[in-house]
């Protein structure tokens, strides 16, 4: 059972010119969803299916989808069950990090509402409060059938431009952040500064600033570069 | 040779003061004791009938009691049976000794105890944050922690029977069970 829940973003008229544009343009996208990385995150019980679902009895390979172990480089976040809200600062802080453009993919009845910790004050409900979904596969938990039938939806979407739902992070990040203030406190910030990744890559929208924003810029510690450390202190010569 | 066990075991058990013995079955046998003798019966078995795994702290709110029961699970190699010693604490104010001194891994599930109900484990080595360490809220696990007005204000339920599930449904897919169904808290009005 796959569904999905996308905003509409206004679409930019492109501009007419080159008629080969369009068609470059459709190579890419066709090439971009033969070749999708899915970042090695599991969150929930969900995710002893992808095992089956990435080896040999399913093989996702055939369908050009293999695991990553870095953010930088994944395309996808598979969200494999319930968030707790400890789970989801780093989910959040995951998905913030990794290079556009990229599809959220939520797994599981647990990201759609809660599932059957729809009562618990541990964990997260709806996950597209909190960062936009591309697709949702519900169950509990869904089959590898279920999750690559998802997962070549996924790619139709890719395919035929519409899942850009990453944009809609840049363009309604103040909604985006209000959520996240909401639970995790006022002082919540990432290490990532959307606001000005948003300007840089021309995606301001009317929702990228608002009073959530406003709140953040109060507090926002600058930026640093992190300091580049081995795992043992340096400063101790080493026997 | 197990019926020879149970019964010097039964017999051992009655030099405590208070007690009552309740055996469930050969392997099993549940004691309540008050609360000030439980350190003398848990030496007693570890000391001189070899119940040396603690596997477990339970804990139970009895809010209408106003209590805590302390259920203290402890597992012998020898005799290859579990013996579950029952107390029960004041809810106010929540505290009781500590067995870190009899069991070491008596830490792990006190600080988790006190972590979930927020009852003090007097001689605890570490009373810190275990598992909950990003929670500010009350001890979560407390029969007067409303989960569901903790949700209301920190988070949002899904929407019941959204427009995308209406398609779904048409496609031949999605369950619907409607939240009276659902909510324990709804049932009850
Ligand atoms: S939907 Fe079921 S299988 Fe999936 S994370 Fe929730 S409880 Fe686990």
């Amino acid at each position: 059972m796959v569904m999905s829940r996308i905003q509409k973003i206004p679409v930019v008229e492109e501009k007419k010119g080159n008629p080969l544009a369009r068609v470059f343009d459709d190579l890419v996208r066709f090439c971009r969803s033969r070749s999708l990385f899915i970042l090695h995150y599991c969150t929930g019980c969900g995710a002893i299916e992808l095992p089956p679902a990435m080896t040999s009895r399913f093989d996702m390979e055939r369908l050009g989808i293999q695991p990553m172990v870095s953010p930088r480089q994944a395309d996808i976040l598979l969200i494999t069950g319930y968030v707790s809200i400890k789970t989801l600062k780093r989910v959040i802080l995951t998905y913030e990090q990794m290079g556009s453009p990229k599809y959220v993919v939520g797994i599981c009845s647990c990201t759609v509402n809660g599932g059957m910790y729809w009562q618990s004050y541990a964990t997260a409900k709806k996950l597209d409060e909190y960062m936009p979904v591309d697709l949702y596969i519900a169950g509990c938990m869904p089959r590898p059938e279920a999750v690559i039938s998802g997962l070549q939806k996924l790619m139709d979407r890719i395919k035929s431009g519409e899942a850009d739902s990453w944009q809609d992070y840049y363009q309604n990040y103040d909604y985006y952040l209000g959520n996240q203030q909401k639970l995790f406190g006022e002082d919540w910030q990432t290490p990532t500064d959307i606001i000005t990744e948003a300007k840089h890559y021309e995606l301001m929208g009317e929702g990228t600033l608002g009073e959530h924003t406003r709140l953040l810029e109060q507090h926002q510690n600058p930026l640093e570069a992190l300091e580049m450390r081995l795992g043992h202190n340096i400063k101790e010569p080493i026997e | 040779m197990t019926q020879e066990v149970t019964h010097w075991l039964d017999n051992l058990l009655k030099e405590i003061e208070g007690i009552e013995v309740r055996r469930k079955s050969s392997r099993r046998v549940r004691v309540d004791v008050p609360a000030d003798a439980l350190p003398a019966l848990l030496e007693l078995l570890q000391g001189r009938a070899g119940y040396i795994h603690l596997s477990a702290i339970s804990c139970v709110d009895w809010i209408d009691d106003d209590e805590f029961e302390l259920v203290y699970h402890v597992w012998s190699y020898e005799n290859h049976s579990l013996v579950s010693a029952h107390i029960r604490i004041a809810r106010e104010p929540g505290v009781y000794l500590s067995v870190y001194d009899l069991y070491q891994p008596a830490g792990f599930f006190e600080r988790d105890i006190h972590e979930m109900y927020g009852i003090q484990f007097e001689g605890s080595p570490n009373m810190e944050k275990f598992i909950l360490t990003e929670w500010d809220g009350p001890p979560p696990m407390r029969k007067e922690f409303d989960s569901e007005a903790y949700i209301n204000e920190h988070l949002s339920w899904q929407e019941y029977n959204p427009e995308w599930l209406q398609e779904l449904v048409a496609e031949g897919g999605g369950v619907i069970i409607p939240p009276e169904e659902q909510r324990f808290s709804q049932k009850k009005k």
